[in-house]
């Protein structure tokens, strides 16, 4: 079919085989990316698979959008079953992979095994080899990704750091420079294959069905992203980073116990005289006009592509309350070489901080690093640790949840982080109901794979637009503020479906909602010269979205695992915008009631077998 | 020559846009490496520089053609007519700038023919970073260009 390339790479590392999976028998139910990885996932991984054994598939997917020429056509979806969550994981990654792969001949790859030494996997067009990986052993992700494209730029490179290699479960795949599928730890899942890097260069091109009809959409599309908010303000990001998320009010600080440090200012004084002062060039991934991130270089600190507006480099700042930007900066690099998802570190090196200064880690178990809020070197210190699996690090590679388990109580109170055991990513949550929800219920690892987005996000900078935006989805104003629990399973519900086609498509969440499922749906169209409409597509997205909740059924899932810590409802907000907010977990379950109506699931979470059979996926239910 | 296409490569954010469209518009399918202008990258100081035929007035890859399959038109410059064309690649090799491709799938030559006037990487691009330009506006173009940023260099001097 047009748009696909009709196949999809298998390779088994353990005896180095491979072979071509038809894409062509899942299109019609699961059409592309995440939802045809999830099916994948199901299929080739026994139950209770063990996420760092080899029987556990790392799959990377591109979606029948991706390659082509609508906007932000480069992405592509990775998922396996998760050793951070020890359930499905997924994370989305942009750049300019997901097209190479596509004009290499392949929809996706599917990765099973391990391999009796470190490899990497060649692909050039239909030329595919393992080859030995050993001199890049230990290697960080900036010497790999240039010792692997040869000087040949448009070789795409996906590859794990030393952290990945060191299976720690914050470790993440790196796309080439700047993306990062970074959730879920699926490196320390590639790495656990002995699988370095998989290097990819494509020259055979993709065929659409419509080619004139593809251009016109397109074209309308970069119109109508232009138009948006979001497209006039990226350039700014990064100089006013800070001031978004606080104008907003999802700031917080330290292990999420304040809201109103008073160095805030000054640390967002040093970001903004770092950004004006550095030399600052404005890109974007494939095929997109949103440029929603830049190549910085900071002369004698380093230089790197960043998003400076969201999760990564922001983080470092809120978690552990760092004024020193070059410092800040200095750690961003580290843990984009190391190949570690910033945000989860930082997370996790914030609750250290907070525990030694309780007393509750000592003096020597943190290896007398001055282990406090501020000091960007214990920060830096932390990451190589962490990287490496070295002293304190070997407790924390794994991320908040598992190293308070392994100290106890008084640890475990402190402890902040969404189902399963994934760190948050950088908001507040107490306040933002829907968030929360989404966060207890996501079933593909990261919740941003679920809410990012949400209107209640801007509700206090744009609330006129959120407003809209709530009443088109589900009919009602109200349902934009943040704090109402009244609304929010339909909202989230919806908003889930939206990023699960947007992810399967192979395209963006960022323009995905300004752009309209309508053009979306042309394009599909378009590209592979299958009829579809946007009612249609919302019901794909609806099967891929049952398709994980049985895949996690599968795994042990109860609906126990459907919350978030126990901080975020017994200790509210003790300052600002939102003081006194804290979750209620009666509203929060009867959210949760209602969400599991919505997609026709019983109460304990299980999708009802007449849900199954108006989806289609009566035969997968284990 | 009339018109030529000119690349502000200081704006170019790496999107590919022009790659894609181009190959969309000339071969009808998707595939950057049949497009006739390309993205050059070095990602590593951030730039991303387009590179396409910039319609010499005394073409390299005309002269050296064994069997004058490139032809030059008045108004859009060089052309390749295949009727002549045998693919023995010395314009690939003789260009300056490497602005002559060679699509992979049939093996042909591929340079830019400014979509008969209208060029429809520069329509697509979403900064501007490609302008279809007056040839003789060009240097007061960029001389205009040169003394803004001399201007910025001069008042940042003054502080």
């Amino acid at each position: 079919m047009n748009g696909y390339t009709n196949k999809i790479l298998f390779v088994n590392l353990s005896d180095n085989s491979a072979g071509i999976i038809p894409t062509e028998k899942y299109i019609e139910q699961f059409v592309g990316g995440r939802g045809i990885a999830v099916k994948l996932l199901y299929e080739l991984t026994p139950k209770n698979v063990d996420p760092l054994g080899p029987k556990n598939a790392l799959i990377i997917m591109t979606g029948p959008l991706t390659g082509t020429i609508v906007p932000s056509s480069g992405r592509v979806d990775v998922i396996s079953k998760s050793p951070q969550i020890n359930l499905l994981g997924g994370s989305n990654a942009g750049g300019f992979f997901g097209h190479e792969l596509k004009y290499a001949g392949y929809d996706g790859i599917v990765i099973t095994g391990r391999a009796s030494s470190k490899v990497y996997i060649d692909i050039y067009n239909d030329d595919v080899e393992v080859k030995s990986a050993e001199n890049l052993s230990g290697k960080g992700v900036f010497d790999t990704v240039k010792a692997l494209r040869k000087n040949d730029e448009d070789t795409q490179v996906a590859c794990i750091g030393p952290a990945g290699e060191k299976l720690v479960n914050l470790s993440g795949i790196a796309f080439s420079m700047r993306n990062y599928a970074a959730r879920c730890g699926l490196g320390a899942v590639m790495g656990s294959k002995n699988l370095k890097a998989i290097a990819v260069r494509g020259t055979k091109g993709l065929d659409v069905a419509v080619p004139d009809q593809l251009k016109q959409i397109a074209d309308e599309m970069r119109e109508r992203i232009k138009d948006t908010p979001s497209y006039k303000e990226f350039p700014e990001w990064h100089h006013k980073l800070f001031r978004v998320l606080e104008a907003d009010a999802k700031t917080f600080f330290g292990n999420y116990d304040n809201v109103l440090w008073d160095g805030r200012f000054e640390a967002y004084e040093n970001a903004e005289k770092f950004v004006k002062g550095a030399e600052l060039k404005l890109q974007s991934c494939f095929g997109c006009p949103l440029r929603c991130w830049a190549y910085i270089n900071m002369k004698n600190v380093g230089k790197a592509s960043a998003v400076a507006c969201q999760g990564t480099l922001t983080s470092i700042v809120n978690f552990a309350k760092i004024k020193d930007f070059n410092k800040v900066w200095e750690a961003y690099l580290l843990c984009q070489d190391m190949g570690l998802d910033t945000g989860g570190t930082s997370a996790t090196i914030a609750y250290a901080m907070d525990l030694y200064s309780k007393g509750i880690l000592s003096k020597t178990q943190v290896n007398a690093i001055n282990l406090t809020f501020g000091d960007g070197n214990a920060f830096v210190s932390l990451v190589k640790k962490i990287a490496g699996k070295e002293g304190i690090g070997e407790l924390l590679a794994d991320g908040v949840k598992k190293a308070s388990e392994k100290l106890g109580e008084a640890a475990k109170k402190l402890a902040v982080y969404a189902k399963g055991g994934q760190e948050l990513w950088l908001m507040e949550i107490r306040p933002f109901k829907g968030v929360a929800l989404s966060c207890a219920v996501t079933d593909s690892g990261s919740h941003n794979r679920a809410a990012y987005g949400l209107c209640e996000f801007y509700y206090r900078s744009m609330k006129t637009q959120a407003e809209t935006v709530a009443k088109n989805i589900v009919g009602t104003e109200e349902a934009a503020q943040p704090t109402r629990y009244e609304y929010k399973p339909k909202l989230v519900a919806i908003y889930e479906d939206m990023h699960t086609l947007a992810d399967s498509l192979g395209v963006c969440s960022i323009p995905f909602m300004p752009v309209g499922l309508d053009l979306w749906t042309k394009a599909y169209t378009a590209s592979t010269g299958r009829e579809t409409s946007p009612k249609d597509l919302m019901y794909v997205a609806e099967r891929i979205r049952t398709l994980e909740r049985l895949f996690n059924i599968r795994e042990g899932l109860t609906r126990q695992d459907d919350t978030i810590a126990e901080r975020m409802f017994s200790e509210p907000l003790k300052e600002g915008p939102w003081k006194g907010e804290a979750l209620d977990k009666v509203m929060f379950e009867k959210m949760i009631d209602e969400y599991y109506a919505l997609r026709g699931w019983d109460l304990t979470g299980k999708p009802k077998l007449e849900t199954l059979k108006r989806l289609g996926l009566e035969d997968t239910c284990a | 020559m009339d018109k030529i296409v000119v690349v502000n490569y200081d704006k170019c954010i790496g999107c590919r846009t022009c790659e894609t469209v181009c190959s969309l518009v000339h071969e009808k399918r998707i595939n950057p490496s049949e497009s006739r202008i390309n993205v050059v990258k070095y990602e590593e100081i951030g730039a991303n520089i387009p590179v396409l035929c910039q319609k010499c007035e005394d073409p390299a890859c005309a002269a050296v053609c064994p069997m004058d399959a490139i032809k030059v038109d008045e108004s859009l410059g060089t052309y390749i007519d295949y009727t002549r064309c045998v693919g023995c690649k010395m314009c690939i090799l003789v260009c300056p700038i490497g602005g002559i491709g060679l699509n992979p799938a049939n093996k042909k030559v591929i340079i830019c023919d400014l979509c008969k006037g209208d060029p429809q990487c520069v329509k697509s691009c979403p900064e501007q970073a490609l302008e279809y330009v007056d040839v003789s506006k060009l240097s007061i173009k960029k001389r205009r260009e040169g003394l803004e940023k001399l201007a910025k260099f001069l008042e940042m001097a003054k502080i």
